[in-house]
């Protein structure tokens, strides 16, 4: 026994040393072991996997942009040159029938383009590289809405094979990712290139000077990270067999956190490939981890933050009392002074861990009970109306006596994947989805297919899979009635604006056709602007407030959603003008405004309703009862004189 | 009686950091009204010292009496309201503020809350006269040369009301005539009763201004003595032995023009400049702060472009403006800010060996680690690099072995024509030795050396040739026979032709 507990403490205080020159890595192992401890269905090979793949896209973007930071640079422009070259991906081979072994390559170079543009900036343009790659984050945005028109472009199967799994259990984006880590870790330790990198992060000048062609290093710097973003961009669209024109959006943001919490530091000179790798990891375990505990959508956001900050203070507190070797800096030192100072060290990292344990275990909604659980992926819940739909389906939840476990995909439609995948390495019996983008949400339900998991759609459709029955209202009908309604007001005839919802989502596109469907029917009226607002308040106010100023009177406005109408509004009544305003949703804040006359109408969606009615349905298909194809939720326009009939 | 005039006493100090002893037994102490120098090599824990008088750092063992009663200091903060001030060789200033909010930051003169300028300017003005310096409290700190600097660190000690001034190497970087206005500073202080220390490694500078000198050697105060000591009795006590020649020179054979410059001029900075340079040679290039001899030298080297003239390298024009051209051609710099330019801080003894030779020994851009670290270490024991490790950060090297380091990667490199510039600033004796040793055997196995010295005393002892520089042009040209410091000094200060010296004074290069 006594023998027993002396090994064991060597293997330990060996173990602890390696953990504590890794910092990021301790923070790695300590996650897991309290992620593992408060899930059953973490510790899993599938759900390790799911990490895997999950980590991927986020690895291979910080893949690249660790080359950048370690010399000495920033690249916010990834996220975006992902979502482009993604999107050349999709047009070459799906638009214009370039054959796959072509538009790879052409794709990638896309990628590459994109950063060589970036390295002329900065290295001969003498931009600074936050403001060059600042400038590319929105041009490649652009050029991606530009070239797919808004729309996501479904993949050929032969690129969404990237995104699957090889012998139906080694997902492709993981062996992706690992030989994308050795190939950067072989540059970074064992090429000039990336030795250079290291020189010129350190010290530019001094690098310059020992004849290192520094101009030229910063070019293949940034193109290396732009192929890189290529790469990362082809995975995420073979893994939706979808290209997303808004993909990745904020993904350089989450890079840069794996390259910091990986080691690196932003003034340059240091970073690893297997730090960033970890750092990527430690990322993809949280959120994977949160999921499964269902912690509430907001609350992961906040811990997610703790945790990083957490990570990184670690990392420095090692390294400022660490093996430095006579940097000087301790104030104490001797046997006494480190001794303390382990102590310290350990009593923070314990103190770190009770708190993310009590505050994942206080977050968590008591489980275990033996109750029927259903997910519910919900697109956002940065806006009313979802935030409707959550209620109404809980309040269903809860009176059949289930648990609902909600997320909250943020409008990204690989995170929404996760988060599906992650619902049937839990085993929930069955999932409402309120889809992304169509398309995109096909390869996710289909692997809960494949674990026969019913899925419900809610709002908009599955495209690709099968689902048990889609719950919507008609946004096409909606918009037709919106026009009808508008024109009605005016006296059918005079100038209108349209407030268009973000370009490239359904609802934008499906109540945009119907209303211009609807308004073609009526030649005296004239639509003079259409501009997107992003179905966001202060963009509605401030696009409207620039259109009142470029296109002079107008008579009457519609807005895809009650969010810009409240925000058109607004922006004509600090003109001090008066045009009917019709919104689309009937928010509570909407339906208030139109019985206070602010708004004229809004076509009510009855989002409470939706949800509500999703759940029931994905109840009803958990106790064996078959449904309808579709259930459309009733579309109405609200105005002055039934307001009351609603909210 | 005594008693009040002690400023400072230290007893018996002892500061150890993980694999160092930095400080061992240490007795000092300092009057009122007194310069007390401190004297040792690089690494005898000169700044150690001061740290620990200055509360960066606690002495693990021994006391500190401050005006007689025994006190802890506890941080930077502590150590101002005990009337200790510090200035280090890296200035604690801030560049986009103006003079006087450097001088009171942190502590600016407030009314209603608000910063008053009016008096914070006004108060600003008379320090700086009582400083003797001639800058508006208004200007930006960015664009005020070293010299002024320092007079902004003075004032900023004054305006704290300091007792003591610790000032750590304050001449290291200054000209002649800069370090006769800071000593003019030193002795008026001395007169209002302040007590100063101060490091240095240049002798003369105790005789000129401090009473008494405390020698460290290796961690350990090994004497305290007057400032009348002959020079040679401290070099012997700093280094522990007599040190028979401190320039070392030997002159080989001088053979084939390996460097020539024609005509080079870049419009500001030089004019016109003619030099050649033979193998076995070594080239002093002589001339105040501000001469433009760094500017020559980095054009040369390609670092900056240039307007007109030519530069042969072994008969071979060499393309302006290009540093891999010079590399290739067989040139090499070892420029002035060492930290700055010469080195990557962070990075390893060897990889900073191999900065040069990286890419010309990679393969198919894989790099030869292997070469490359066998390499490191065969050059670092040939200099006599102090370190641990190879893999030891540069930056916790002491100044002498840093050099060594950048002097390294060019023998590495095979160059044949070396520009060191100010190559032992800021370097011990013992190691300014080696490193002239170093020169010695490369001007014998037939390279060749443009050295850039401020140092008069080195740069008679070390050059063949001697040319001096001043105001962008070379003024002449003296053989290391009939050169002498007075023949140095009147070219150095000779007006050149050229009318305008606008650069000169903007550059702020205290004028004449």
């Amino acid at each position: 026994m006594a023998t027993d507990t002396g090994k064991s403490g060597g293997t330990w205080s060996a173990l602890r040393r390696f953990l504590l020159e890794n910092g990021a890595l301790t923070a790695l192992a300590i996650l897991v072991v309290v992620m593992s401890l408060l899930s059953d269905d973490f510790l899993t090979a599938q759900n390790l996997l799911n990490v895997g793949v999950q980590a991927a896209v986020i690895a291979i973007l910080a893949f690249g942009v660790t080359f950048v930071i370690i010399s000495g640079g920033i690249d916010l422009s990834v996220g975006s040159v992902a979502a482009l070259s993604a999107t050349v991906l999709g047009f070459l081979a799906t638009v214009q029938g370039v054959p796959i072994w072509s538009a790879l390559p052409l794709a990638a170079a896309t990628g590459v383009a994109c950063g060589l543009v970036n390295g002329v900036l900065i290295a001969y343009g003498r931009l600074p590289s936050f403001i060059a790659t600042l400038a590319m984050l929105s041009i490649g945005r652009g050029l991606s809405l530009v070239l797919s028109e808004g729309s996501p472009i479904s993949l050929p199967d032969s690129v969404a094979v990237l995104g699957r799994s090889l012998g139906g259990w080694l997902p492709v984006p993981v062996i992706i990712m690992l030989v994308m880590v050795l190939v950067t870790a072989v540059i970074l330790r064992r090429t000039f290139a990336g030795r250079a990198m290291y020189a010129i992060g350190g010290n530019e000048e001094a690098a310059r000077l020992s004849g290192i062609r520094v101009k030229r290093h910063q070019l293949g710097i940034y193109a290396l990270s732009g192929l890189f973003a290529a790469v990362a961009g082809i995975i995420l669209a073979s893994r939706l067999a979808s290209a997303q024109p808004q993909a990745a959006q904020g993904y350089e943001l989450d890079a840069i956190a794996a390259v910091v919490i990986g080691g690196a530091s932003l003034a340059g000179g240091v970073g690893s490939a297997f730090g960033t790798l970890v750092g990527a990891l430690i990322l993809a375990v949280l959120r994977n981890g949160l999921n499964l505990l269902s912690v509430s959508a907001f609350w992961q956001q906040v811990v997610i933050g703790v945790v990083i900050a957490i990570a990184v203070l670690f990392d420095t507190l090692r390294r400022r009392s660490g093996g430095g070797g006579g940097a000087g800096s301790g104030a104490d030192s001797g046997t006494n002074g480190s001794r303390r100072k382990r102590g310290i060290r350990l009593a923070v990292a314990a103190a770190a861990t009770a708190l993310v344990v009590g505050a994942l275990s206080f977050l968590t909604p008591n489980s275990g009970t033996e109750t029927t659980r259903i997910g519910m992926s919900l697109s956002t819940l940065n806006n009313p109306f979802f935030l409707q739909m959550r209620d109404g389906a809980q309040a269903e939840a809860d009176e059949a006596g289930v648990e609902l476990v909600v997320t909250d995909a943020q409008d990204d439609a690989s995170q929404q994947a996760d988060q599906i995948q992650n619902f049937v390495s839990t085993g929930v019996a069955a999932m409402v989805i309120n889809p992304v983008d169509s398309d995109a949400a096909g390869p996710p339900v289909g692997g809960a297919n494949n674990a026969d998991i019913p899925v419900v759609a809610a709002d908009r459709g599955v495209n690709e899979a099968h689902v048990e029955t889609l719950v919507a209202s008609d946004n096409v009908e909606g918009g037709r009635l919106a026009a009808q309604e508008l024109a009605d007001a005016i006296g059918e005839e005079g100038r209108i604006v349209v407030l268009q919802g973000t370009p490239g989502t359904s609802a934008s596109r499906e109540r945009g056709s119907g209303f211009e469907e609807g308004i073609a029917e009526f030649p005296d009226i004239e639509v003079v602007a259409r501009q997107p607002a992003d179905f966001d308040r202060s963009k509605g106010l401030d696009v409207m407030t620039n259109m009142l100023q470029g296109n002079g009177d107008i008579d009457a406005v519609f807005a895809e959603n009650d969010e810009m109408a409240l925000g058109a509004a607004a922006a004509l009544s600090s003109r001090g003008e008066e045009a009917v305003v019709i919104g689309f949703d009937g928010t509570p804040e909407g339906l208030e405004a139109v019985a206070e006359g602010t708004l004229y109408a809004s076509v009510a969606q009855r989002p409470a309703e939706l949800g509500r009615v999703a759940l029931r349905n994905a109840i009803a298909v958990v106790e064996g009862e078959s449904l309808e194809e579709t259930v459309m939720v009733p579309v109405e326009v609200v105005t002055e004189e039934n307001v009351d009939e609603f909210g | 009686m005594s008693s009040t005039d002690e400023l400072l006493r230290v007893e018996g100090v002892r500061k150890a950091f993980p694999g160092v002893i930095a400080l061992d037994d240490v007795d000092f102490d300092l009057r009122r009204g007194e310069v007390h120098a401190l004297l040792g090599e690089n690494g005898a824990g000169k700044s150690t010292l001061i740290k620990v008088l200055s509360g960066a750092h606690r002495p693990d063992r021994g006391r500190i009496l401050v005006e007689d009663s025994e006190t802890l200091v506890r941080d930077a903060q502590h150590a101002a309201r005990l009337g200790i001030a510090t200035i280090y060789q890296e200035f604690n200033l801030v560049p986009d503020v103006t003079v006087a909010e450097n001088i009171f930051l942190g502590r600016q003169p407030r009314r209603f809350g608000f910063i008053d300028h009016r008096r914070m300017e006004a108060e600003a003005a008379a320090l700086l006269e009582r400083v003797g310096v001639d800058v508006s409290p208004r200007a930006k700190v960015r664009g005020l040369g070293i010299a002024r600097l320092q007079m902004v660190e003075i004032a900023k000690a004054l305006s704290l009301n300091a007792k003591v001034l610790i000032m750590d190497e304050p001449t290291a970087v200054l000209t002649t005539e800069e370090v006769e206005r800071l000593f003019t500073i030193a002795r008026r202080l001395r007169e209002d009763g302040v007590g100063i220390v101060f490091i240095t490694h240049h002798l003369e500078e105790i005789g000129a201004l401090a009473d008494r000198v405390t020698v460290l050697r290796d961690g350990r105060s090994v004497a305290h003595v007057g400032a009348d000591t002959p020079e040679d009795e401290l070099v012997r006590l700093m280094v522990g032995r007599s040190i028979d020649e401190q320039y070392p020179r030997e002159r080989p054979e001088t053979g084939e023009s390996l460097l020539r410059v024609r005509g080079l001029t870049r419009a500001g900075h030089f004019e016109d400049v003619d030099l050649e340079v033979r193998a076995g040679e070594v080239v002093g290039l002589a001339g105040l702060v501000g001469a433009g001899r760094t500017e020559v030298a980095r054009s040369v080297f390609g670092a900056d472009p240039y307007d007109s003239g030519t530069v042969e390298v072994l008969d071979r024009p060499l393309p302006g403006g290009d540093v891999n051209a010079a590399m290739t051609a067989g040139l090499g710099l070892v420029p002035e800010d060492r930290k700055g330019q010469g080195l990557v801080l962070d990075a390893s003894v060897e990889e900073n060996l191999g900065l040069v030779t990286l890419g010309p020994t990679s393969k198919a851009g894989f790099v030869n680690l292997a070469g490359q670290r066998a390499s490191a270490r065969r050059i670092a024991g040939d200099l006599g690099v102090r370190m641990s490790s190879i893999s030891q950060h540069v930056r916790t090297l002491s100044g002498g072995n840093q050099q060594k380091v950048v002097i390294g990667k060019w023998l590495l490199a095979d160059s044949r024509v070396l520009i060191l510039d100010e190559p032992t600033r800021g370097v011990d004796a013992g190691a300014k030795v080696e490193i002239y040793r170093l020169v010695n055997e490369l001007t014998a196995s037939g390279h060749a050396v443009l050295m850039i010295s401020s140092d008069l005393p080195e740069v008679l002892g070390m050059s063949d040739r001697i040319l001096v520089m001043a105001q962008g042009r070379i003024t002449g040209e003296l053989s290391a026979q009939e050169a002498t410091q007075d023949a140095v000094m009147s070219l150095a200060v000779a007006a050149g032709p050229r009318s305008s010296t606008e650069e000169h004074e903007v550059e702020g290069h205290d004028g004449h």
